[in-house]
């Protein structure tokens, strides 16, 4: 029981992550990132040459093929997430898709851009998420905490015109966070939607192509921001846990000594 | 007793026969089952995903088509993923009767199955001519793509629609380690476990590689259920201590946990947490350490399934169950509808 009250000075240690759209941008360097704090790490992505590209540069990451954004993809990928890493403590649903490209006004967008844009940055997190929620709460209940973070944008709050599709479709999904996190607050299983700012990645290379690379923050600071969110919830999480796994035990021992000891 | 023919995992109308620890038995509407517990108890089960465990190919030297349903493995390890038990049946799928397959090609070892994107070689036959042992040889993850893009969930005729995956996971569902659902587990879904914990109940689970439920074949039947590997994790162990030390019921939600915890047990009626391989068949003469009682489905007279509720139940009651079950036309198989059994009264 002893090893229930052991907190780890570093939450990513064993820590048991999976990540969306790791092949590219903010993805790629959340895989870096979390593998360096020593953290396990799949990683899903459409593109079979890209995924073994990734493998070959960081060979302890379990490299996924799959498209969230298909329906019939989902539970494959969930089978290959918890069977390689052996559980999940940490989703992060990272891959998006931009809707029309160039961006275009919601009356110049095509219905299927912004179907393809829902499909990828809404139904494709929802769904795997919920493929997922049986072994996020798992190891909620095992004390090493359960984070779900989903990607966001400031796209998704201010009503930018030509990113109707985008944000439209990251505006549903932090609503979707939220309701997740009030829903699963008992199960122990934590939601943050967050905005990494704009990056220099291949999505806002295709969203603002004129963009002068220099102004915008590189995916590798932005990656290092948000696992530093995840530390923070899972340090704080595993310190309740502890605190209650300390309790049960002191509850335990006493309750067990109790019939053995009618006396005292 | 019909067979639930629509795979559905909680039809709004699924009926549960409860059968109290006097022995007297009532009807009730399922989802209203969590009356049932009080507080202090743990409810307990099973959150393994259920595998995509049936592979369509060809056995290479004959040129034969077979279906290969994997049914055990020895360990959960991420790692030991090469070797599994299989039944093999030859041409047709899941449409067909069990009983009614063709039988696979003769099988010997060495034989080579390819199977979608994998190869199987059969390293032994396990006392039974459709009976092997198989081993993929690729790195881990390359199997797991493999299993789970060409799998498809093992099904039985009585069900004609082909199942997709989330049709057989249970809304808990975690390691894709079972073969069957952990059908059982059915019943709970997400409000249930938040109305489960309003009531002062605990919940907690374990991870049990539940095998195949019937090969068709009586002969291999007869060897069910196979040896299964569980883990169960040191805040359930704990869970199950604390619950035993408030006088709580502890309740398994299915026969894998029944076989799981009973194979932990300790002699002072604790569990140990940690991986094991239950390898025990539990029937009228075992003697329950740990589980007060359990909701299940309806299991038919000669499965093993049914065998083990003998070690709930004396005999008499179990045949009244029958009879009640009969009468009230419940339906059998992963989809029907439930008994709650408790643990009639004696001494742990």
């Amino acid at each position: 029981m002893t090893n229930l009250t052991r907190l780890p000075l570093n939450p990513f240690t064993g820590l048991r992550a999976a990540i969306t759209g790791g092949t590219s941008g903010l993805g790629l360097a959340l895989v870096g990132e979390l593998l360096t704090r020593g953290a396990q790490v799949a990683f899903v992505a459409r593109r079979r040459d890209l995924v073994q590209r990734v493998s070959r540069q960081h060979r302890a990451a379990h490299g996924i093929v799959g498209d969230v954004s298909k329906k019939n993809d989902i539970h494959p990928i969930a089978i290959q997430i918890v069977g390689a890493l052996g559980g999940l403590d940490v989703l992060v649903n990272n891959a998006s898709d931009l809707g029309p490209v160039p961006l275009a006004l919601l009356g110049d967008t095509e219905c299927e851009d912004l179907e393809r844009a829902l499909a990828t940055n809404v139904l494709g997190p929802f769904r795997l998420t919920k493929a997922l929620l049986g072994a996020l709460a798992s190891s909620a209940r095992e004390g090493r905490g359960a984070v779900v973070l989903n990607v966001s944008s400031d796209a998704a709050i201010n009503p930018y015109p030509r990113w109707g599709a985008y944000g439209a479709s990251k505006a549903a999904l932090h609503h979707l966070s939220s309701i997740w996190n009030a829903e699963l607050a008992g199960d122990g299983i934590h939601f943050l939607s967050l905005d990494p700012g704009d990056m220099d990645t291949p999505l806002h290379a295709l969203a603002v192509p004129e963009a002068d690379r220099s102004q915008l923050k590189r995916p590798e600071t932005a990656a290092r921001e948000l696992a530093d969110a995840i530390g923070r919830v899972l340090s704080d999480r595993r310190a309740a846990a502890d605190a209650r796994a300390q309790e049960t035990i002191q509850e335990t021992l006493h309750d067990s000594r109790q019939p053995a000891h009618p006396a005292s | 007793m019909i067979a639930a023919s629509l795979p559905i995992q909680r039809p709004e109308h699924a009926r549960l026969l409860v059968v109290d620890a006097r022995g007297n038995i009532r009807h009730q509407t399922r989802s209203n089952f969590i009356d049932l517990l009080r507080p202090g108890d743990l409810v307990i089960a099973n959150d393994a995903a259920t595998l995509p465990a049936s592979l369509s190919g060809r056995h290479l030297p004959s040129g034969r088509p077979v279906e290969v349903r994997l049914a055990g493995r020895r360990s959960l390890s991420p790692d030991e993923v090469h070797r599994f038990s299989a039944v093999v049946f030859g041409a047709g799928d899941f449409h067909t009767r069990t009983e009614d397959r063709p039988r696979p090609p003769e099988l010997a070892p060495g034989d080579q199955l390819a199977l979608g994107p994998l190869c199987a070689t059969v390293e032994a036959l396990l006392n039974h001519p459709r009976l092997v042992s198989l081993r993929f040889d690729a790195p881990p993850d390359q199997i797991r793509e493999g299993l789970a893009r060409h799998g498809r969930p093992i099904q039985y005729s009585h069900i004609s629609t082909p199942l997709a995956l989330w049709d057989v996971w249970t809304p808990i569902a975690g390691p894709a380690v079972a073969f069957e659902p952990p059908s059982a587990g059915f019943a709970l879904d997400w409000r249930a476990l938040a109305s489960i914990r309003a009531r002062g109940v605990g919940f907690a689970t374990i991870t049990h590689a539940a095998g195949i439920s019937s090969t068709g074949d009586a002969e291999l039947d007869a060897l069910l259920p196979f040896d299964e590997p569980y883990r169960i994790p040191e805040s359930t162990a704990l869970a199950v201590s604390r619950a035993r030390a408030g006088r709580g019921r502890i309740i398994a939600i299915g026969t894998t946990v029944v076989r799981a915890l009973e194979h932990a047990a300790t002699f002072d009626g604790s569990v140990r947490a940690g991986e094991g391989l239950a390898t025990q068949r539990i029937c009228d003469t075992s003697r329950l350490r740990i589980v007060d009682a359990i909701l299940t489905g309806i299991h038919e007279p000669g499965t093993s399934h049914y065998q083990l509720l003998r070690a709930f139940i004396d005999e008499a009651t179990l045949r009244r169950v029958d009879q009640e079950l009969n009468a009230h036309d419940y339906r059998t198989h992963e989809f029907g509808d439930s008994v709650f059994i408790e643990r009639k009264t004696q001494a742990r």
